[in-house]
């Protein structure tokens, strides 16, 4: 086991199982970020990650009274946030890049606070949305051990133990996102017309 | 060394490559364009995804939660278990009243048994005879009775 279970969390779920039902609200006000963040990079809009991000937490309600403390209650949630997300229905591409305001959701990076270039600043927004509609192309699993892998840093045992698959596997599925994500991203990168051309092939 | 397999070099980026691999990779790839080009363009995307933000649960989001939590453990009693509280307390607001009675009774009257003698002595003719039985003037008739037989 490589997720350290920590006695806060020990005892958040032996209150729980003990019938005290705020006990929870605590799992949910420490864990809503880490789960909120990985669903809004899996599914690419702040609607759905917030839909997905309470299903996740009202599954982990319904089953944390036979929860086997042996586990790692930050890798279960982590195993039940990308099945989640990877069965999540989602919403037209073109939602998630200019249907969705975020509205509501807190930012922890503010670019402001970083001062860019105007056109730093435009760059780096055109790759942003770049890679967010190329992830949108990957298959589900790739997209999960790549967000996974890039966004929460785990190591490939990490991954490994909350995917529930081989290290091998981890391995190659993380090398085969990679070259998916490149490929799509180098199609369209440095021509200014790339993007508009981009989102016109997905509404096709 | 021949040019390794993309895997290898995704690995070495992550730091999951053994001492030995991870040296002689690093050395290839020091002097081979290809490899070096292939490592590059996977730090690039590793700083594309470096830049974008995180975020965080919106606002209330947790009281959403808890709020759908409390609709779950609703729907979670059976059907049945409000239909037979309304039962339970039927029956015991009827025992409360009938024991209110037997109680009640019971500390006013006496035994049932008395009460019922009482009941029948006191619906028996014998109370209008001219002397009924038990008072003076029925016991001087029965002493004049018992003497005219002598």
């Amino acid at each position: 086991m490589f997720f350290v279970q920590t006695n806060d969390d020990l005892d958040l779920i032996e209150r729980f199982q003990n019938g005290e039902t705020s006990a929870f609200g605590e799992i949910v006000l420490k864990y809503q970020d880490k789960i909120y963040n990985l669903c809004r990079h899996m599914l690419g809009n702040a609607h759905n990650a917030e839909d997905a991000a309470q299903d996740v937490f009202l599954k982990a309600y319904q089953a944390l009274p036979k929860f086997q403390p042996d586990a790692s209650l930050y890798t279960w949630l982590y195993r039940i946030a990308t099945n989640t997300c990877i069965d999540y229905k989602r919403k037209p591409i073109f939602e998630s890049l200019f249907g969705d305001s975020g509205e509501g959701e807190r930012l922890v990076h503010d670019l402001a606070s970083d001062a860019p270039s105007p056109e730093k600043l435009y760059q780096s927004k055109q790759i942003d949305q770049a890679l967010q509609v190329c992830l949108g192309k990957l298959s589900p699993k790739l997209r999960a051990i790549i967000v996974l892998k890039e966004v929460e840093e785990l190591s490939y045992e990490e991954i490994a133990e909350t995917l529930d698959i081989s290290m091998g596997t981890v391995k190659s599925r993380i090398a085969r996102a990679r070259e998916d994500l490149q490929k799509c991203m180098k199609k369209y990168q440095g021509t200014k017309s790339g993007f508009v051309r981009l989102n016109r092939e997905e509404t096709e | 060394m021949s040019c390794p397999k993309s895997i290898l070099i995704s690995a070495y980026l992550d730091e999951e490559l053994p001492g030995s691999d991870r040296a002689a990779l690093e050395a290839h790839v020091q002097g081979c364009a290809q490899c070096g080009a292939a490592l590059q363009d996977m730090r690039s995307l590793r700083a594309a995804f470096a830049n974008r933000s995180r975020h965080q649960a919106p606002y209330g989001f947790a009281t959403r939660v808890m709020a759908k939590t409390a609709e779950l453990d609703k729907k979670k009693a059976p059907w049945f278990v409000p239909l037979f509280i309304r039962f339970a307390e039927a029956a015991v607001l009827l025992i409360v009243i009938t024991v209110g009675i037997l109680a009640g009774t019971v500390m006013t009257n006496g035994s049932a048994a008395t009460k019922t003698t009482n009941i029948a002595s006191s619906l028996s003719l014998d109370l209008f005879d001219a002397n009924p039985p038990g008072s003076l003037g029925g016991a001087y008739l029965a002493m004049t009775e018992v003497r005219n037989e002598k």
